[in-house]
């Protein structure tokens, strides 16, 4: 089936799929061909993408998303979210320094907004920082 | 007439002035290449909105949903995006004028406006405005901006929206027509507007989870999302080009201004070369008598 990420900043990815998991607001889901038709949210995590039916796990491909939209046909599968990293793009160390300035901003914010605004930015880098685990673990097996 | 050497100096300084906004000029072109694609990136993320949110008005009511509801404007939120630098044209002042005209219209119309800045230049004008409130400000957004960035400042209008703080969201952006021409422009945000998109590429009997509602808020955040966002990378396009355009004036300008004070430069040199060569013929002459 076919595969449409699609972010603020462009078409992450347009092809021909055989399996997707999505984290979605109840829980994680896998979408295989020939699934109902449904539009449900999914929420910051890992997707998770096997192009062919024959791929192994270590053929995944993890994407670190923010929040978005899933539109799901029985022949394919639109995702729309704000933001998606491929796992394997992903520099832990970047990540892990980043995280530890979201965290002195949390730290140190002033009001509320900042503090929300802190909590997001902690929970995005925590996201980042799973898929490139998962990516790597997968990898070296 | 000025000296030769006083006219040297000043081409010299000319000369320096103009590498530099030289290599401003290259810098901003090549800056601008870059944003001018990213303008185009969003456009699929809106249309997949659109397209969503057709097929969800079909089962629901789209007009009631918080994010759409039309009232009466009696306060208003303007998002102004200016630069974080200067030396850009008249992009900031473009931006800025049409700001101050939407305030008076605003005093005119007996409408509260509270203003979130996005940029330096902004937030310094609006600052030193007694007649304008502040709600916030957003400055040194990087060159391409992303959902962070974006949800900041769009979750800060949606919570003040919803709560009836304010009726109306409008952002005073920089609309990127094309390379050479860029326009100042306000554009409404919230309540968002809905055009049905022409075809809706989603089936008709489909399930919703967890309810129809709870997709319908999350489709509509993105649509005025994507907005904001296309908005913000316009206005950076914009501000490249339009730096773009000034930097390539000031080096024109500067190359007149080398031509015109070496011209001068010469005829100084020559004017004191006659000025010598008559000194010795009359000196000759003097002798001779």
């Amino acid at each position: 089936m076919h595969l449409q990420l699609i972010t603020l900043r462009g078409i992450r990815l347009d092809r021909e799929m055989y399996e997707l998991m999505v984290p979605t607001a109840d829980g994680e889901i896998a979408v295989f061909p020939g699934h109902e038709p449904l539009v449900t949210l999914a929420v910051p995590g890992a997707l998770t993408v096997r192009y062919d039916k024959k791929d192994p796990d270590d053929k995944l491909e993890y994407f670190a998303i923010s929040g978005g939209v899933v539109e799901i046909n029985p022949d394919a599968i639109r995702v729309l979210v704000d933001e998606a990293d491929l796992g394997a793009d992903i520099s832990e160390a970047e990540v892990k320094a980043a995280l530890k300035r979201a965290e002195k901003l949390r730290d140190e914010a002033k009001d509320q907004v900042e503090l929300e605004h802190a909590k997001e930015l902690i929970d995005r880098h925590e996201v980042r920082l799973r898929v490139a685990d998962l990516q790597r673990r997968r990898r070296s097996r | 007439m000025a000296s030769t050497q006083a006219l040297k100096l000043r081409i010299r300084s000319v000369k320096n002035t103009r590498q530099i906004t030289k290599a401003m000029q290259l810098v901003a072109a090549s800056k601008m290449r870059r944003s001018q694609e990213a303008t185009k990136a969003s456009a699929p993320y809106t249309l997949a909105a659109r397209q969503l949110l057709t097929a969800l008005s079909g089962r629901a009511s789209v007009k009631d949903h918080p994010l759409f509801v039309q009232r009466p404007v009696k306060s208003r939120l303007l998002i102004v995006i200016a630069s974080d630098k200067g030396l850009a044209g008249a992009y900031n002042s473009n931006v800025l004028r049409l700001f101050t005209q939407e305030l008076a219209s605003d005093a005119k119309a007996n409408i509260r406006t509270t203003t979130i800045t996005v940029g330096k230049k902004a937030s310094q004008f609006v600052a030193r405005l007694k007649s304008a409130d502040m709600l916030g400000l957003y400055d040194e957004l990087p060159d391409r901006p992303d959902g962070k960035q974006l949800r900041a400042i769009l979750d800060n209008a949606r919570q003040l929206f919803e709560a009836g703080t304010v009726d109306a969201v409008d952002v005073i952006y920089t609309d990127f027509v094309s390379s050479i021409s860029q326009e100042a422009k306000v554009q409404r945000v919230l309540p968002a507007g809905f055009e049905p998109a022409a075809e809706a590429g989603v089936a008709k009997d489909v399930l919703y989870e967890p309810s129809v509602d709870a997709v319908l808020s999350g489709v509509a955040y993105r649509l005025v999302g994507a907005q904001l966002f296309q908005a913000l990378l316009d206005s950076r396009a914009s501000e490249h080009s339009m730096r773009m355009m000034a930097m390539k004036n000031a080096t024109d300008n500067a190359s007149d201004l080398v031509d015109d004070l070496t011209l001068a430069m010469n005829k100084a040199r020559q004017a004191a070369i006659t000025q010598e060569l008559a000194e010795i013929s009359g000196g000759v002459e003097a002798l001779n008598e």
